[in-house]
Order: C-alpha cells, then sequence, then structure tokens
C-alpha cells in the first residue's frame, strides 16, 4: 500500500496550515525587496540615484545658476530597478561606499577607496555559514584569477554588489542561469578593455580555443564556463577556483558517461537521490532541455534490451543443447 | 545426396561482408557510448568510439545504397519480394520446424534452393532489417551528427532525445537480429556450411 509509505503528518500538514500563519511571528516574515520597503531609499535616491541612476543627469552651477545635461558613464550608472531587486537592496549607498562621496564633485580621493570584498561582510558569520563565504575565498586565492593578478581581481568583477541575486538557487530556468553565468565570464574575457583592468595579459579569443568541440555552439549555451574551467568542490555550490586554461576539462569522457563530472558542477543542487529521473540515469539532465549522449541512459530500454538479447541467448543455448543431445536420434531416423 | 549451386554473386558476398564488419564496429561502439564509463577497460574510449561509430555509419549508408542499387537492378532484389497469402501458415511451418520438426529429423518445409534463399521467417526478418531498421537507423543517425537539422521540441518532448531513444532501440533491435541470424546460420547441412557458402558463393543444398 503506497498510503503506508507517507508519513501521516502529510495528511495533518493541511489542518495545521491556518494555525501555523496565524502564528508566525511578524519579525520573521521576510520584507519584499523594493524600493517602498527601503529605508534608505530616499536617502539613495535624493543623493547618489539622483545622477548614478539616470543614463542622464542635470548639474548646476551654484554661482551662475546654469543647469547642463551630462551622460552618465556606463560604469558609473546603477539601475535602481536591479538594485532594488539585488540582495543588497535595503543598503544605504554610503553604508559600502565612503564619505568623501558625499561631496560633489566628488573629491579624487574617493577614486581610490578601498571596497569591501565579500568576506568582510560575509565571512565568519553565522547568518551566512550555509553558503560557505570562506571556503569560496579559500577557493578564489588558489585560482588563476587571484595569482595570475596579483590579487586585482576581486569579487566584483563577477559579482557586482549592487545587482547580486544567488540565480542559482532562486531562478527556474537553468538556461537562463547558463547563459548569465557565461555573461559573467565574457564580461571580461570577451572585451580586452576591460580584462585589461587586472592584467596585461593579452585576450585570445574564446570562441576559437573552443572548436575542439563538436558543435560548439551547442555546447556552450548548454553548460557554464565554469562547469569545465574550474577545480570541481566537494562542498561549495559553485565552485570558484578557476584554473588555467590549459587545466581545463578537454576529454569528452568527463561529462559523457555515466559518473559525468556535470552531475558535481552544474547539477550539484540537485541531490543525489533525485538525479535519475523519469526511468534515466542522470535524467536530471533534461531539465536544462538537454540530453547527454553516455551520461543520459534510459534504464528502461537498456534493461528491455538486455532481456531480450539474453532470452535470445537462452533459447539458442537450449536449441543447440537439445540439437547435440537428438543428434544420434535424427541420425536414426534419417536412415 | 547434396549437389552445390552458385547461391551468393560477388556482389553479395561483398556487400554481406562489408556489412559485416561495419556493423560489428557500430554496434561495439554504439554499445561504448551508451554505457560510456572512464574505468570500464570493455568499453572503447569515447572520443574515439564516437570517431568510429560516424565513419563507419556513413561507410553503412554507402554500402546499403549499394545494395538496394544491386536489388534494385539484379535478380537479387526478388528473394525481398513477400507474397502475403498463405505468409502466417507458412511462418507457423518454418517457426514448427525450427522448435520441434527439426529435432525429429523432419525436411525443411522451405529449404534454400536454386529459386529460394530465404526461408519465410528469414524474409520477414530480414526485410524488417534492410527496409524499415537499417533506415531508420541511418535517418536517425545522420540526425544525430547534424542535430541542427532536428526538430526542438516534438510534442514537448525534445527532439535530439527522442531521435537518440529511437537510434538506441533500433540499435538493440540489430544486435538482436545479429545474435538470431548467427545462430539461424548455423543450422544448414553442417554449422558451418552456411558461413562456407557466403564466402565461396557456393551452397550445399540440403
Amino acid at each position: 500500500m503506497i498510503f503506508r509509505k507517507i508519513p501521516l503528518f502529510v495528511f495533518i500538514l493541511p489542518l495545521l496550515a491556518p494555525l501555523n500563519v496565524a502564528g508566525q511571528d511578524q519579525d520573521t516574515v521576510k520584507p519584499t525587496r523594493s524600493a517602498a520597503n527601503s529605508l534608505y531609499a530616499e536617502d539613495n535616491e535624493q543623493n547618489c540615484l539622483k545622477c548614478h541612476g539616470k543614463l542622464v543627469y542635470s548639474i548646476t552651477d551654484t554661482v551662475t545658476g546654469l543647469s547642463r545635461k551630462e551622460l552618465m558613464a556606463e560604469h558609473n550608472f546603477i539601475s535602481p530597478d536591479a538594485f532594488y531587486n539585488s540582495v543588497h537592496w535595503s543598503f544605504n549607498c554610503l553604508d559600502c561606499h565612503s564619505e568623501g562621496f558625499k561631496q560633489f564633485p566628488h573629491a579624487i580621493e574617493t577614486r581610490f577607496e578601498t571596497g569591501w570584498s565579500c568576506l568582510d561582510c560575509h565571512g565568519y558569520d553565522p547568518t551566512y555559514a550555509q553558503y560557505k563565504f570562506e571556503e569560496i575565498d579559500a577557493e578564489y586565492q588558489k585560482s588563476i584569477h587571484y595569482t595570475a593578478t596579483d590579487g586585482a581581481f576581486t569579487c566584483w568583477q563577477c559579482h557586482d554588489a549592487h545587482y547580486y541575486t544567488p540565480m542559482a538557487r532562486e531562478s527556474g530556468s537553468l538556461r537562463e542561469n547558463i547563459s548569465r553565468s557565461n555573461e559573467m565570464c565574457l564580461h571580461c574575457h570577451g572585451n580586452p578593455d576591460i580584462m585589461g583592468l587586472v592584467t596585461e595579459k593579452e585576450l585570445t579569443m574564446v570562441l576559437p580555443k573552443h572548436e575542439f568541440l563538436p558543435d560548439p555552439d551547442r555546447h556552450l549555451a548548454a553548460v557554464r564556463c565554469i562547469d569545465c574551467h574550474t577545480r570541481m568542490s566537494d562542498s561549495v555550490l559553485v565552485a570558484h577556483e578557476v584554473m588555467a586554461a590549459d587545466s581545463a576539462v578537454s576529454s569528452c569522457v568527463d561529462c559523457h558517461s555515466q559518473n559525468s563530472i556535470l552531475m558535481g558542477t552544474l547539477y550539484k543542487y540537485v541531490s543525489k537521490e533525485s538525479r535519475d529521473q523519469e526511468g534515466f540515469i542522470n535524467g536530471v539532465i533534461f531539465s536544462n532541455d538537454s540530453y547527454v549522449i553516455g551520461a543520459n541512459r534510459s534504464k528502461f530500454i537498456s534493461l528491455t534490451g538486455m532481456i531480450v538479447i539474453g532470452l535470445v541467448l537462452i533459447v539458442a543455448g537450449v536449441h543447440t543443447v537439445f540439437r547435440i543431445l537428438i543428434r544420434p536420434v535424427k541420425k536414426y531416423y534419417e536412415q | 545426396m547434396s549437389s552445390n549451386f552458385y547461391h551468393y554473386p560477388v556482389w553479395v558476398r561483398i556487400w554481406h561482408a562489408t556489412n559485416a564488419v561495419l556493423c560489428l564496429f557500430l554496434i561495439v561502439t554504439g554499445f561504448s557510448m551508451l554505457y560510456s564509463n572512464p574505468d570500464n577497460a570493455l568499453v572503447v574510449k569515447f572520443q574515439r568510439a564516437v570517431a568510429i561509430h560516424n565513419v563507419c555509419g556513413v561507410l553503412l549508408t554507402v554500402s546499403y545504397t549499394m545494395f538496394l542499387f544491386g536489388n534494385l537492378f539484379t535478380t537479387n532484389g526478388r528473394h525481398y519480394l513477400i507474397r502475403l497469402k498463405g505468409l502466417g501458415q507458412r511462418l507457423w511451418a518454418q517457426g514448427y520446424y525450427y522448435a520441434y520438426g527439426y529435432f525429429k529429423g523432419e525436411k525443411a518445409p522451405f529449404p534454400v534452393d536454386r529459386e529460394r534463399k530465404f526461408n519465410p521467417l528469414q524474409q520477414v526478418s530480414y526485410i524488417g532489417v534492410m527496409y524499415f531498421v537499417l533506415p531508420m537507423l541511418f535517418v536517425t543517425g545522420w540526425a544525430l551528427m547534424f542535430p541542427e537539422f532536428i526538430l526542438k521540441k516534438f510534442l514537448g518532448v525534445s527532439g535530439i532525445f527522442l531521435t537518440d531513444q529511437f537510434h538506441v532501440v533500433l540499435g538493440f533491435l540489430t544486435v538482436i537480429f545479429l545474435f538470431v541470424h548467427l545462430y539461424v546460420s548455423t543450422m544448414g547441412k553442417s554449422p558451418v556450411s552456411n558461413f562456407r557458402s557466403i564466402v565461396t558463393g557456393w551452397q550445399e543444398s540440403h
């Protein structure tokens, strides 16, 4: 009986649901991310976002009273909508940026302010223990990004604190996550000027380097760059030890096999138990609109095929035995 | 007393040998890809398996095209024309012979002679394999080599996934056919006489 396997509390839960809502502590309800709920929205918008939140902003000469419009430099523009949808939506700009920015025009010293790293706020804090920032930092410090740039490469090169959202956990579309993850890499690796900010190394074009893959476009749309270019991590959800290009995965069988490394990288968020879905080995790959030969296999087709082949061999074996045993009888009849 | 007659022309023997070798390579590499595992010494390395499978698949398509032309322009094609009337009875008679009559020393109901190459069971299975299974294997195999031509979704399911599953099922059917074909081939005048015939071209009559 299937019902025996379902714990009793599952049936009782709906009855308890109204009690649970009534019993919720108001303080534990997560506030909705929006400018209206941010304590500092007014501060931010009247000060920083007044200019940095607009693609075109106005400045006024306080002596002559003359005003003119200016274009905001792209890298200094902060999209208010995206900011209020990020995990840092509730912050005041000056929580992270120095007081010097209060002054306009901004003093030259503000250009040299030391940016916070993720670990400065999130490290060694039990609140964020589940994200394992310390292990991420340890992996990052072993990565080529850190060792080849003398530390010029920081968290912000990939993760813009103004717009950061935990996409791997919140977005339902794996393809969208893959695309956004790869955009992070291509932001530098597809743009020599941006890459020049952290290294003198000449940028090699990314796509020609991947032509060894059969149908490279299909491969690059279905996996993240980091699935091949980071050392697989046992503990953190997204590995951060980016390896030198010549250490990246280049053997087909690393992904195209039952023990595909993709199960420890791209599909790591799925528990081991639920990786085999719909009767398929590593069936979770289908959630990415993908089918990986060697990694995916229908258990039903394999089993049925093997059983039929086995039966054919058994019938042939039995038939052979009878042919041997009955040969003298047959010869007798033939005489 | 047995009399030998020339039954398999050179082109059929060359095609058959090519077909056999290519099918063996395709089966081994196909299984290697399906059960790909770097720790398994029994399977061919994935990268090599893919390359061999692709080359053999293309060669088999060429060889199959030659077979089709051969059947169109020579008398070999008539062996693949089936007479539906009384087919059920003929199949039963042949099945009965394999399962029972053969052991009793009964005469084969449809022996190989100058006019008949296949008994009814062979005829049905060979037509199924040569005119359905193999062409579908070619269509799905070529499609998997050029997946950009496969429908992205069919009835809400990934086109590549469906194509590959169909290819795998057809591959299993080919393996099953191969085992049956090999076993039935041992049931000639002697266990090796049919194998000798397909090499020399001369058939020993029953």
